[in-house]
């Protein structure tokens, strides 16, 4: 192949390949099945912020086809033919005045209605209930302060599913354990960085029941890409059905079952990272446990009412099977809240992943848990650590993990 | 120029200058001491001025300063300012401090003008050489002096405005008044041949624009929520807080709009010797904190009495080391005083246990918070 021919066809390969680019971005913003998707606001948040792009995208579109289509015309006009250098000029006072006012007057007109979303976003006024969101890597916590008012009469911590009442208004006070992550639920709200030692306020408010992801937006480490969420909104009465449930004194299992054999191996392996509200110990001392001790973050998601989510490990996994998760996901409106409140029955649970989970967590969920990497946390694991639970023991916790709810 | 005599004392001059600073930061600044320091400065720079003017009372110079003084003085409007000056300084003593300081500021400025001209016009026989050397010696002082007095001038006066006329209007008044010099500046900027004419114009006049609308304002008065708030003393130190008051311009919500309180889950505060305490995000009182665990957690703690206070947080107890001495365990604040406040940052690692819940208190203060570790 000759040099000429050369540059030719690696022209095309590269017009090819941006081709091919722009094509696949353009049929990507026609998926059905996308969640967090932008462009769809449930909630009246989100739809300040969408009103706000319907007016300011068109404004950008527009500028953006003038200047692009202008400097396209301006190389091909002076594409170099051989023609002689034009004469230099130095300036169009008139000329640089109008480019200056007119793009002022353009970024003032979209400044004026940002500002106007970004107060109206801020407002907390009026909040009816409030919820803390601690995020730490890689999962969030919720805990619902004792706030009589909602039936919380005892302080009530899940993880990775935000379950809140439709239709009302939602104050979340985010921070997090150990290092910067960002909370968002794209169809409700933008996004609210959470930062260690800072209280930031985010308002959720979702008009239907439904399920609602999201995704940390700020990076945060290896999983990073692994730290999702759900929110899951509820009707008043499903809500209250829901906290009175979290709330539920503990019922150790009977003895002698194999249930009851996997809270042995439970409060062996488990407990001293995982808080179970209300379990005992031998002599009836309540177990407390000591993440503290041997996590980075200070925390480990709370199994009290772990089978009433639908999902564990930063919402990355389905505690769900595919069938029962297609049950709540596709439910109408009205409909799910039942549900969802049902949480995950024994033909329910997805117990291989749940399984695989206990087998070897740090290979199910890139975690920094290798015993002799630790040095940089103080000996502490990021995550979950390998723990070398044998079959038995597994089906055993299994069997435990599953009168969670 | 400097004739031999006059250049020693004008060091003496500066060198006391010096001399009087420093005494004034580093030994004190109210004694008789500094009283003599600025006596020779005073002295010196007299000498210093008579040594110019009559060149050392050198014959030679003499005959020069005789032919320099031939010509016409230039006319001298300093003494005028002097007299001014000296007029305000005894105004001053009589009135306002403000107008004595300001007398004295004249009175030094003036005289010193007055004492260059005086000597640059018989600097020699030529008017444009005299007047060169004037621009030397006092040019690097009279432009930044003279703009810093501008400066304050034109501040002062759109303060009082600022101060007279409603919120937005202001806001208003002073976008249009920005667009105004912008688009002047612009046209400033490509119209080269009409700067001078139009300077000359747009200057003086909107100078005496702003002349006369500053002082409008400052005999207008300050807009009447200023005033309010003044007499509600709002801008008091001790008054920051937010109080049992009903007025009108008081910061009710502080604790959620300040930047430092993004730090703060909760305020406790004390009050007519009882215990409050609110959540962020919450506009209502609650007697229960929740904290989440491990969670490093600021308390803002706010004292409205008189006496000072302190918070406290109880945390249970807990065996020391493997004695069998139980100790109990918790935190607090220093002593504050009224109306101020402190924080306490808290990371508890476990929750309360039945026997032993956790809890905020004031000593000598009624009521207490729960703190709730879930
Ligand atoms: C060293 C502390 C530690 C120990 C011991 C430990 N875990 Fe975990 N576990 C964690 C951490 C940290 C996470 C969160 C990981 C993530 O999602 O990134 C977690 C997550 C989980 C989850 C998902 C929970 C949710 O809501 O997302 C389950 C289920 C779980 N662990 C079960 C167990 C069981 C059962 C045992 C005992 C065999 C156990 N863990 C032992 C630290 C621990
Ligand atoms: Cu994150």
């Amino acid at each position: 192949m000759d040099t000429v021919s050369r540059v030719k066809s690696s022209r095309r390969r590269i017009l090819g390949t941006l081709v091919g680019i722009a094509a696949s971005a353009t049929l990507a913003g026609c998926a059905q099945n996308a969640p967090q998707d932008t462009w769809e606001p449930k909630g009246p948040n989100a739809e300040m912020i969408h009103d706000l792009d319907n007016l300011v995208f068109p404004i950008a579109y527009v500028v953006g086809i003038i200047v692009l289509g202008l400097a396209l015309y301006i190389f091909w006009k002076f594409k170099d033919r051989g023609q002689e250098i034009p004469v230099q000029g130095h300036g169009k006072p008139y000329m640089e005045i109008t480019l200056t006012v007119v793009p002022a007057l353009i970024l003032s007109v979209v400044g004026v209605f940002t500002f106007r979303t970004i107060f109206d976003l801020a407002e907390t006024q009026d909040t009816e209930i409030v919820i803390n969101v601690t995020g730490q890597q890689w999962w969030w916590e919720y805990d619902y302060p004792v706030q009589p008012e909602h039936g919380i009469n005892q302080p009530i911590v899940t993880s990775g599913q935000l379950v809140f009442p439709a239709g009302t208004k939602v104050l979340l006070r985010e921070t997090s354990r150990d290092v910067i992550h960002s909370y968002w639920i794209p169809a409700l709200n933008g996004k609210k960085d959470a930062v260690p030692g800072r209280v930031h306020l985010l308002r959720l408010e979702a008009n239907e029941p439904g399920l609602y992801a999201g995704q940390c937006a700020e990076f945060c480490g290896l999983s990073h890409a692994n730290m999702r969420m759900e929110a899951i909104a509820l009707s008043k009465e499903d809500f209250a059905k829901w906290v009175a449930n979290q709330q539920k004194a503990y019922v150790p299992p009977a003895a002698g079952t194999v249930e009851a054999e996997g809270e042995a191996v439970y409060i062996a392996q488990c407990a001293r990272c995982h808080q179970v509200n209300g379990l005992k110990d031998a002599q009836g001392k309540p177990i407390i446990s000591a993440p503290d001790e041997y996590v980075y973050s200070g925390a480990a998601p709370n199994l009290t009412a772990l089978m009433t989510r639908n999902t564990f490990a930063g919402a990355m996994f389905d505690l769900v099977n595919e069938k029962c998760r297609a049950d709540v996901w596709g439910a109408p409106s009205e409909k799910f809240g039942e549900a969802y409140l049902k949480g995950v029955t024994e033909d329910c649970l997805n117990q291989k992943d749940l399984r695989a989970w206990l087998r070897n967590a740090p290979e199910m969920k890139p975690m920094y848990a290798e015993p002799n990497l630790l040095g940089p946390s103080d000996g502490k694991y990021r995550g979950m650590p390998y723990l070398a639970l044998t079959e038995d023991d597994i089906d055993k916790l299994v069997a435990y993990l599953l009168t969670l709810k | 120029m400097f004739t031999t005599g006059s250049k020693y004392f004008i060091g003496l001059t500066a060198l006391s200058v010096v001399a009087t600073v420093l005494y004034l930061f580093l030994v004190n600044p109210s004694d008789l001491g500094a009283l003599a320091l600025v006596g020779l400065i005073t002295s010196a720079a007299t000498l210093s001025g008579v040594s110019i003017f009559t060149r050392d009372s050198d014959t030679e110079t003499v005959e020069q300063a005789v032919d320099a003084s031939a010509g016409p003085a230039s006319a001298s409007f300093w003494p005028i300012v002097v007299a001014l000056g000296a007029a305000m300084v005894l105004l001053g003593l009589a009135t306002e401090p403000v107008v004595f300081v300001l007398g004295i500021a004249v009175l030094v400025g003036g005289g010193v003008e007055w004492m260059v001209q005086g000597w640059s016009d018989r600097a020699s026989a030529n008017a444009a050489y005299n007047s060169e050397v004037r621009a030397k010696v006092l040019g690097g002082i009279e432009y930044p002096g003279l703009s810093a007095v501008l400066t304050i001038i034109v501040a002062f006066l759109f303060s009082r405005i600022f101060l007279a006329v409603s919120k937005d209007a202001a806001t208003i008044f002073f976008m249009l008044v920005a667009a105004v010099i912008f688009a002047l500046g612009f046209v400033f900027a490509a119209r080269t041949d009409l700067r001078k004419k139009a300077l000359s114009v747009v200057l003086p006049v909107s100078i005496a624009l702003l002349a006369i609308a500053g002082v409008v304002s400052a005999l207008s008065g300050e807009r009447k929520q200023l005033v309010d708030a003044a007499r509600e003393d709002h801008f008091a130190i001790e008054h920051r807080e937010c109080g049992e008051e009903a007025s009108k311009y008081y910061d009710k919500h502080a604790n959620n709009r300040v930047p430092l309180r993004k730090a703060v889950i909760a305020t406790i505060t004390v009050e007519n010797n009882e215990v409050s305490a609110k959540m962020i995000g919450l506009d209502r009182k609650v007697d229960t904190i929740t904290i989440p665990r491990m969670n490093s957690t600021t308390v803002l703690f706010r004292n409205l009495d008189d006496s000072e206070r302190r918070l406290v947080v109880n945390l249970g107890s807990a065996k020391v080391g493997d004695t069998d001495v139980v100790e109990p365990l918790g935190t607090c604040t220093q002593l504050t005083g009224k109306g101020q406040e402190q924080v306490l940052t808290l990371t508890i690692p476990k929750p309360a246990t039945a026997e032993e819940p956790f809890s905020f208190t004031v000593p000598g203060a009624n009521g207490e918070i729960k703190l709730v570790v879930p």
